[in-house]
């Protein structure tokens, strides 16, 4: 942990504004971002944002500098605000569903050739197949491919293990392979 | 699957990457005023500061108000120095009222009325200045008889001197406030002494007005032994 980490947590640990604005300045764009790219609603993620934050300067003390990084923490109450947010508020949505045998059938040279060679047409394809998947899914894949966190990372914002996180994705992987074709057909 | 081989396959899913990548950048962006908004939600600010400068605004206004209230309570002059001279200043008007009057008052007022009887009806008393018939034609059925025998009646100089001294006592003595019924509700009630005042200051002009009537008479007796 870096001088500046240490002297922003000791700050938020006093309540000081000065602390609590340059946390926000700091990690308020990554954790809109991670809220919205779950809540979808601009005024619900919002309203989630606040309640992060809240809970950040309220619950600071109990973050342990140990177990993970300042940003890996806020991310993991980002992700369980924005869960928790769905499960209460939100409408529920059916969303596609592997059956076992045929997610499995795909072999994983197919799913290579699908996501490794660039190709506009299946860019399209896989955001179009991204609205597929349920919000703890895209999360996940997200945490990965785009802010491109370790899995012990993404374990500890999910409250789950890294190999549990390992097979996931792959699973995810060959779901949204599965997606393509079927938006294909 | 290993984390070595997640991380070749992050390498490898360009297009994967590309799609969230793309993805991302489409999702709405964050507020610009959220985090303002934020902080004004976790540190409302304190009222008493507001109230504070309220009072700072405020404090020169009453300041200065309480000033003039001090400057106008001690530059005033007071009360009863006012009261004073509006009340002298009624009083004189009806001295000149009843010193215009004075010919008529007799009218009023009989001579023969004892200052014990009216104090028992103060209000009824309260108005002798109102012109009645009736005491007009008692005067008249007095005056009747002086006029014919005004050579029975012999004016001594007694009652003059008599009337003299009652006009120095009553123009010595100072009208005050009391002495207006009208002023105050206390002074509805007659006291005995304004009672004798008054009809000391009636029969004070009954005499004045016979004095006259003498003398015109005198002066009538005068013509007609010259035209004889």
């Amino acid at each position: 942990m870096t001088e500046t980490d240490t002297n922003l947590i000791e700050g938020l640990r006093q309540q000081s504004p000065k602390a609590q604005q340059q946390m926000l300045d700091r990690y308020g764009r990554d954790v809109f971002a991670q809220v919205i790219r779950l809540v979808s609603v601009t005024e619900n993620a919002e309203e989630v944002y606040q309640d992060v934050f809240i809970k950040v300067f309220k619950h600071i003390n109990r973050y342990d500098a140990e177990k993970s990084s300042l940003k890996t923490w806020v991310s993991r109450i980002a992700y369980n605000e924005a869960i928790s947010f769905l499960r209460k508020k939100s409408a529920p949505m059916v969303y596609f569903e592997d059956y076992g045998d045929r997610a499995e059938a795909l072999s994983d040279t197919e799913v290579d050739e699908t996501f490794g060679h660039a190709n506009q047409e299946t860019v399209q394809l896989i955001r179009a197949a991204l609205k597929y998947l349920p919000p703890e899914e895209r999360a996940v894949i997200t945490m990965f491919y785009y802010e491109e966190m370790s899995l012990k990372d993404i374990a500890y914002v999910t409250e789950s293990l890294p190999s549990t996180v390992a097979s996931k994705l792959s699973r995810t992987r060959k779901k949204l392979c599965r997606i393509i074709k079927m938006l294909q057909s | 699957m290993n984390e070595d081989k997640l991380k070749a396959l992050l390498q490898q899913d360009m297009n994967l990457r590309d799609a969230i990548r793309q993805e991302e950048a489409e999702r709405p962006q964050m507020p610009a005023d959220l985090n303002a908004r934020l902080m004004q939600k976790t540190h409302p600010q304190p009222l008493p500061a507001k109230e504070g400068g309220k009072v700072r605004r405020l404090w020169p206004w009453l300041v200065a108000a309480c000033v003039a209230g001090v400057l106008v309570v001690l530059l005033m002059p007071p009360r009863e120095t006012i009261g004073e001279k509006d009340i002298v200043a009624k009083v004189e008007k009806k001295e000149e009222k009843k010193q215009e009057s004075k010919p008529e008052a007799p009218l009023k007022v009989e001579p023969k009325v004892t200052p014990a009887a009216p104090a028992k009806r103060p209000q009824q008393q309260r108005k002798p200045v109102a012109p009645t018939t009736a005491p007009k034609q008692l005067i008249a059925q007095e005056i009747a008889p002086i006029e014919a025998g005004n050579k029975q009646v012999t004016v001594s100089d007694e009652p003059t001197a008599k009337s003299h001294e009652l006009t120095a006592s009553t123009k010595t003595k100072m009208l005050t406030e009391r002495d207006i019924p009208i002023t105050r509700p206390e002074n509805y009630k007659y006291t005995p002494e304004e009672i004798a005042l008054m009809k000391r200051q009636a029969n004070e002009a009954y005499l004045k007005w016979v004095e006259l009537e003498l003398e015109i008479a005198k002066h009538s007796q005068e013509q007609t032994a010259q035209k004889d």
